[in-house]
């Protein structure tokens, strides 16, 4: 066990130093800049005239879209990992098998695809 | 010390309760109640790997994986839905989520 | 203590203490992103306990995809938010009431179940010899197949219900479509008149 968690002692030294980094990046500016702020300054710049709105706007919904099927996907990717691993190791009559509900898991979300195709989800217009 | 099931049940336990508290507290931001519910699903994950771990069955790891899937499932539809409703009727106020009542 | 102890404790207070300011903030966009840290500490409370394929699983599907989604949509929809957060105050005391209750009662029941399971063993994800993942794949697809195949059907009804919900095609949009494209010939496409001078097309 200690064995194992030493494999991420790494990590963790990493994580250390990123957030380290990052506080120290937000902490010493404010420790040693000038600063004068005025409302001139720190509204937002636009030129020639005054700023319309405000800075954020919002997004189409097509990236929703998208962003949603990366999520299916992601998680089609995820049950495939211990499936690529486990195909070799085990005896035969469990491989086969495992590779066969495997394939019909691919199946099920390859109509899946297919329906999304058709429909022009995957179309950017 | 060192940490047994009692001091992950324990995180699991908060986890959830602050997940149930944020659906209490935040009656009209649905994207908030969802992420309480997310909130919720975390903390069951939580027991079933400590448990898993602790018991050594591989059973509990296998239904978090589950939970994780439904967990994606259903924010990814949820928020479709949310989506599709802010478009219907230009905002989200869950009191006004009442266009199916008979 | 130990630096798996420190690690724990640590990661647990974050987890908890960034929960509470996710049903807290009045600004979704920093509840999207102390969602994130939530999920961050729990992947290492999964580590801690061996559960390396769920950590890292975490890590993937929830912050790297949930949590986007969730920001895409506090960006995407122009609410007001101020307004949203009123009532907080209202219910916040049945909220603690009904909170409190439920972890008094998942106190007791958490505390019965661990007086009778006796002493702890060591945690252990995986089968002796094998990786987690491996432990992992050699149930999932053969003792579990059903709950795997049901997976997939879950997936693929949120993947339809997304598109059905979400997708809109805009009339007059004019889509490129690459086999009409690469399927035109010389004669469909050129006609050739033979016009004689000074007459015109007619």
């Amino acid at each position: 066990m200690t064995d194992y968690l030493a494999n991420y002692l790494p990590i963790l030294i990493f994580f250390g130093i990123a957030a380290a980094m990052g506080v120290g990046f937000i902490l010493i500016p404010w420790l040693i800049a000038p600063k004068s702020p005025d409302s001139e300054k720190v509204s937002a710049y636009e030129c020639g005239f005054n700023a319309f709105d405000d800075a954020r706007m919002k997004f189409d919904v097509r990236f929703y879209l998208v962003s949603i099927l990366f999520i299916i996907f992601d998680l089609e990717i995820a049950f495939l990992f211990p499936w690529a691993l486990t195909l070799t190791g085990a005896g035969h009559e469990q491989a086969v098998f495992a590779l066969w509900s495997g394939l019909a898991f691919l199946g099920v979300l390859t109509i899946g695809l297919i329906y999304e195709w058709r429909k022009g989800a995957l179309d950017w217009e | 010390m060192d940490i047994g099931l009692p001091h992950y049940l324990a995180v699991g336990a908060a986890l959830f309760t602050i997940g149930v508290l944020g659906l209490f507290v935040n009656r009209k931001n649905v994207i908030i109640l969802l992420m309480s519910i997310e909130l919720v699903l975390l903390a069951v994950n939580i027991n079933l790997v400590a448990f898993s771990a602790f018991l050594h069955d591989v059973a509990g790891q296998v239904f978090a994986m589950f939970v994780l899937t439904v967990a994606a499932a259903e924010a990814a539809v949820g928020l479709a839905i949310l989506v599709t409703y802010f478009r219907n009727r230009g905002d989200i106020a869950v009191q006004d989520l009442n266009l199916m009542k008979g | 203590m130990t630096l798996a102890g420190v690690a724990f404790y640590l990661l647990s207070a974050v987890a908890v203490l960034s929960a509470l300011m996710v049903v807290s903030l009045r600004n979704p966009v920093h509840s999207v992103l102390f969602l994130i840290l939530t999920f961050f500490s729990a992947a290492g409370l999964f580590v801690l306990l061996g559960a390396e394929f769920l950590a890292m699983l975490i890590v993937v599907v929830y912050v790297g995809a949930v949590a986007v989604l969730f920001l895409f949509v506090v960006m995407m929809l122009d609410v007001d938010f101020v307004e949203l957060k009123q009532g907080f105050t209202r219910y916040l005391p049945l909220g603690l009431v009904v909170a409190v209750a439920l972890l008094a009662q998942l106190v007791v029941v958490g505390g019965a179940w661990i007086e009778r399971a006796g002493p702890d063993r060591a945690p252990l994800a995986s089968v002796p010899g094998l990786t987690n993942t491996e432990t992992l794949g050699r149930v999932l697809y053969t003792d579990y197949v059903l709950l795997f195949q049901l997976a997939g059907m879950v997936l693929l009804i949120a993947m339809i219900g997304a598109v059905v919900l979400t997708l809109r095609h805009r009339p007059g949009v004019r889509r490129q479509d690459v086999a009409v494209q690469v399927g035109r010939s010389r004669a469909k496409a050129v006609k050739l008149h033979d016009i004689r001078p000074g007459q015109g097309l007619g």
